[in-house]
């Protein structure tokens, strides 16, 4: 910790006389701890990716509250903590459910699954006739890529060539996205 | 993962300013002064100086309300300069911002206690005491203004505590004005009123703090 607390304040420093290769150096071993941090702490729904870049430039912007005379990690620290109760704050504000959708509550059993699968539905919808039968084949009813490929009659080759496309585009449309919601 | 992140950090480093040390207390001092302008302009126009000002400069009562309004105002801003900075703990300085109250309140008690009798509610009540506070409280107001202006372009982090010492020094400031009108000599009175619209100031800094003083 003090090692860690000499360090960033050295780059704190040189950032604050404007030296940008130090400061630089700072922002980035910041982005990683506060990635850590955010993991950690932020409930599932809250993007920690977006609470790192809001807390970088809250760190940016008002770097001129740094006291020289203070320890560094206190006032980083402190600025992590206010942005995460910030961000609660609105998540909570957003929560306000519709009142007239009880059946949001109220869900008759299996029906969980019905929905999963309606979403499943969705999804698959954006990918070609072909490609949707030879995920569900292989994917969900547990066909092998051959039995699969006899079924859409064409070689085993072209099938896996075209799965392998399409749980790719279903990867970029849902998964692992880098792009920030708002 | 990271791609935006990465171009966030080079967007933030280009061009990289210096900062200068002062940046906090210049900007807490602008927005009480600013509201001191204001305030100043408000209680000359709606209540007036008091017409025996200048004979009112060669007593030591007066300044003995000028140097409790001014030192609470000083220890004040400092605290507050304090919380405007992440991270950055009070300590001692609770002590300084108390020491104005504690001592006003021992000069009024010891007032009380050699005065006679029937000099008390007088000593208490002055002629003012119903509408004391409510000015102080109004003068105030430009003066929280100012404060909260100045706060939220910084960095606090404890909302309602730095609320409330904003409006401690906003009304500290407005008691310092006021004093200026009123003619009220007595420290019961003073420590008692004047207190009292410095803390209606203060509460409303406290209430309104996690709201005004938001930053995003």
């Amino acid at each position: 910790m003090d090692q860690i607390e000499h360090r960033l304040r050295g780059l704190m420093l040189a950032g604050l006389a404007g030296e940008a290769g130090p400061y630089r150096q700072l922002l980035d071993e910041l982005a990683r701890l506060l990635r850590a941090y955010y993991a950690r702490r932020a409930p599932p729904g809250l993007d920690a990716e977006d609470l790192v870049q809001e807390t970088l430039i809250a760190v940016h912007t008002r770097r001129a509250t740094y006291d020289a005379g203070q320890p560094f990690t206190a006032w980083a620290y402190a600025i992590a903590r206010y942005k995460l109760i910030d961000a609660l704050r609105r998540a909570r504000l957003h929560l306000r459910s519709p009142i007239e959708a009880a059946d949001d509550l109220f869900v008759p059993p299996g029906a969980e699954a019905a929905m999963a699968s309606r979403d499943l539905d969705r999804a698959l919808a954006a990918l070609p006739a072909r490609t949707q039968a030879l995920i569900r084949d292989t994917r969900i009813a547990g066909l092998s890529t051959r039995e699969a490929a006899a079924r859409a009659g064409i070689s085993e080759g072209a099938a896996k060539v075209a799965i392998h496309r399409g749980l790719k585009a279903l990867g970029e449309q849902y998964g692992g996205s880098d792009v920030a919601d708002d | 993962m990271s791609r935006t992140t990465d171009d966030l950090i080079a967007s933030l480093t280009v061009d990289l300013k210096p900062v200068s040390a002062g940046m906090v207390a210049r900007r807490i001092a602008l927005g009480l002064g600013g509201g001191a302008v204001v305030s100043t302009v408000l209680m000359l126009a709606w209540l007036g100086a008091r017409p025996d000002l200048a004979q009112a400069l060669a007593t030591p009562m007066f300044w003995m309300k000028f140097a409790y309004a001014a030192l609470a105002a000083l220890a004040l801003a400092v605290a507050l300069g304090r919380l405007s900075r992440p991270g950055a703990r009070l300590g001692v300085l609770t002590a300084v911002a108390a020491a104005p109250f504690v001592v006003m309140a021992l000069m009024a008690v010891a007032r009380l206690a050699m005065a006679a009798p029937d000099a008390r509610m007088h000593l208490v009540m002055g002629a003012s005491a119903n509408v004391c506070p409510w000015r102080i409280y109004i003068i105030g107001l430009p003066l929280l203004a100012g404060a909260v202006w100045a706060v939220r372009g910084l960095a606090p982090t404890r909302l309602t505590l730095a609320g409330l010492v904003a409006g401690g020094c906003a009304g500290a400031l407005s008691a310092l004005i006021y004093g200026f009108h009123c003619d009220e000599t007595a420290a019961p009175f003073v420590a008692i009123w004047y207190t009292l619209g410095m803390g209606a100031v203060a509460a409303l800094g406290g209430l309104a703090g996690s709201r005004w003083l938001r930053w995003r």
